[in-house]
């Protein structure tokens, strides 16, 4: 007889051991109905809040880059030019260096997109024949960090009266929503680990609870694994709980949410929830089983040392 | 089967437990370890199931040095032998039956081992007829009984128990020590640390005298013999 001898059919040893888990888990968290329920809630909560932080953001990112693709220059032809020599102007700036595209804008076209876009209020123009507005050339830079410096040659050009561009705006922008992902950045962290800490505490007190229990396990020669694969099991269930609630209710809201700035607000950019949802459902699920998973985990690790 | 060498045990907090402590336990042995309130007698049977690590020496099992065993391996030793408190350390909110069988589920066995080993081992330390119990409707003696019940129900080769006649009387005490006695005599190497000096004088077996720390007389049966291996 050896002092390390095992034995019994492994397959059938492992199904029946893992029955055992599972049974065991679904009555801890039975057994310890509100605990349970204040875990559930608190991975809810932490992952609601994470949930939403990350549409935000992927909305934020979304609208910044389709801003950045926005940006153009507007470069306004002096008025005395004749068609010729807007023509020219319009080969020089085809050619400069950072441009990707010119494209020009008659003083009719001008107010034609004026008219429509604010009605009435410039009704009258077209009429008789007075035009306020000037022939331009929208000018798109491949890069949108290159903005200013075309912008800047551009306004030494001859033929060229004025330049537009919304410099300050595009560039506070830029900062603004940088700052916006780095804070929601280091906020989703500090939440994860909160919930991380209150999960490890709940399940603390179930293997506090049952601590006697693990103690004789240990001393009969239960595995390290033996003990905790309920307590693994239990705090993965508990977090993909938390995590499904956040889901259901985000994903429904973000839909509304969507649906509702198309109708009010068509021109804020929102990214369409098939391909948000899918994204934020599975971050939350990693996030709520490992939140579970480790809190489980950590709160068992002081029962096991030998 | 057991060879302690040269074991010394200090521990953290700096109370040295036991000094070079040597000593030899054959297989089938029934060894009572005696000695005054702080010798070290919890100590030294701690280290034999593993609970801590000596600080110098080796502990062999079967020819294996249990103080380098592979964290996993420890479990392992432990299906090996069983272990019997002073203070029981039963599941009170399960039966009698359930508290032994839970030592056979929690190391995989089947149901069936279980329904076949459980009322063998609760025949043998003589509680058949309590099986559906909870500890707390039981006697202090009873109790001991079913944890002993517990240690045996793995078929170990060694019973470790540290003083499980201490919270007894005399007489239920007695009924402990013929169970344990039965075991003994079915092949189970046990040892015992006590304080109880009729109980050591009545089963005339082998006595280990620690104090201080050391080794500080062997008795075979009666007659004094070298320890040491
Ligand atoms: N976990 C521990 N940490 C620190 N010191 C300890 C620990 N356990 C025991 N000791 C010390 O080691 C020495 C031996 O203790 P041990 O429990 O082995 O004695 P004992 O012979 O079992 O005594 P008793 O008959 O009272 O049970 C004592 O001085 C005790 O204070
Ligand atoms: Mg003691």
């Amino acid at each position: 007889m050896s002092v390390m001898s095992g034995g019994g059919n492994t397959l059938i040893m492992a199904v029946r051991n893992w029955v055992y888990y599972i049974k065991e888990a679904f009555s801890s968290i039975i057994r310890n109905g509100w605990m349970s329920f204040a875990s559930i809630g608190v991975v809810t909560v932490t992952l609601f809040i994470l949930g939403s932080f990350m549409l935000l953001n992927i909305n934020v990112e979304h609208l910044t880059s389709e801003i950045k693709n926005q940006v153009e220059i507007i470069a306004y032809v002096d008025e005395g030019l004749v068609v010729d020599e807007v023509d020219k102007l319009r080969v020089s700036l085809i050619q400069m260096e950072k441009v990707e595209e010119v494209r020009f804008v008659s003083k009719q076209e001008a107010l034609i997109r004026l008219q429509s876009q604010l009605g009435e209020l410039v009704e009258g123009y077209s009429e008789d024949g007075r035009n306020p507005l000037r022939d331009s050339f929208e000018i798109r830079t491949i890069i949108p960090e290159d903005i200013s410096e075309v912008a800047a040659s551009l306004q030494a050009m001859p033929g060229i009266a004025r330049v537009d561009y919304g410099t300050e705006v595009v560039e506070k922008l830029f900062r603004f929503t940088g700052a916006v992902q780095w804070i929601g950045l280091a906020f989703m962290i500090g939440l994860a680990l909160t919930a991380m800490f209150l999960i490890a505490n709940t399940i603390k007190l179930t293997v506090n609870a049952r601590s006697r229990e693990i103690m004789i396990m240990k001393y009969v020669g239960a595995t390290e694994w033996f003990i905790r694969w309920p307590f693994l099991i239990e705090g993965v269930f508990l977090g993909t709980i938390g995590a499904l609630i956040p889901v259901v209710i985000l994903s429904y809201l973000y839909g509304q949410t969507v649906g509702w700035a198309k109708l009010n607000l068509y021109f804020l950019p929102l990214v369409s929830p098939e391909i948000v949802i899918e994204q934020m459902v599975r971050t939350l699920f990693v996030l709520g089983t490992f939140i579970g998973g480790v809190g489980s985990l950590i709160s068992i690790r002081r029962f096991l040392k030998v | 089967m057991i060879e302690i060498q040269e074991v010394s045990m200090v521990y953290p907090n700096g109370v040295n437990a036991l000094k070079q402590v040597d000593m030899c336990v054959e297989r089938g042995d029934f060894v009572f370890v005696v000695g005054e309130s702080g010798a070290g007698k919890s100590t030294l049977i701690r280290l034999i199931c593993r609970e801590y690590l000596p600080s110098k020496g080796s502990i062999k099992i079967h020819g294996r040095d249990i103080t380098r065993l592979r964290r996993w391996e420890v479990p392992m030793l432990r299906r090996n032998i069983g272990v019997v408190f002073q203070d029981f350390r039963l599941l009170n909110n399960r039966t009698v039956f359930e508290n032994v069988a839970f030592a056979m589920q929690v190391i995989g066995s089947s149901g069936r081992d279980i329904r076949r080993r459980v009322p063998e081992a609760l025949e043998l330390v003589g509680l058949s007829d309590k099986a559906k119990m909870k500890p707390l409707e039981l006697s202090g003696g009873e109790q001991q009984r079913v944890c002993l019940a517990r240690a045996i129900v793995n078929q170990p080769l060694l019973i470790i128990a540290d003083e499980p006649t201490g919270n007894l009387d005399p007489k239920t005490a007695m009924g402990i020590m013929d169970a344990l006695k039965n075991i003994n005599i079915r092949g189970t190497t046990v040892i015992m640390a006590t304080h109880a000096k009729e109980i050591v004088d009545t089963m005339r077996q082998r006595v280990v005298v620690l104090g201080g720390g050391r080794i500080v007389r062997d008795e075979r049966r009666g007659e004094y013999s070298h320890h040491g291996c």
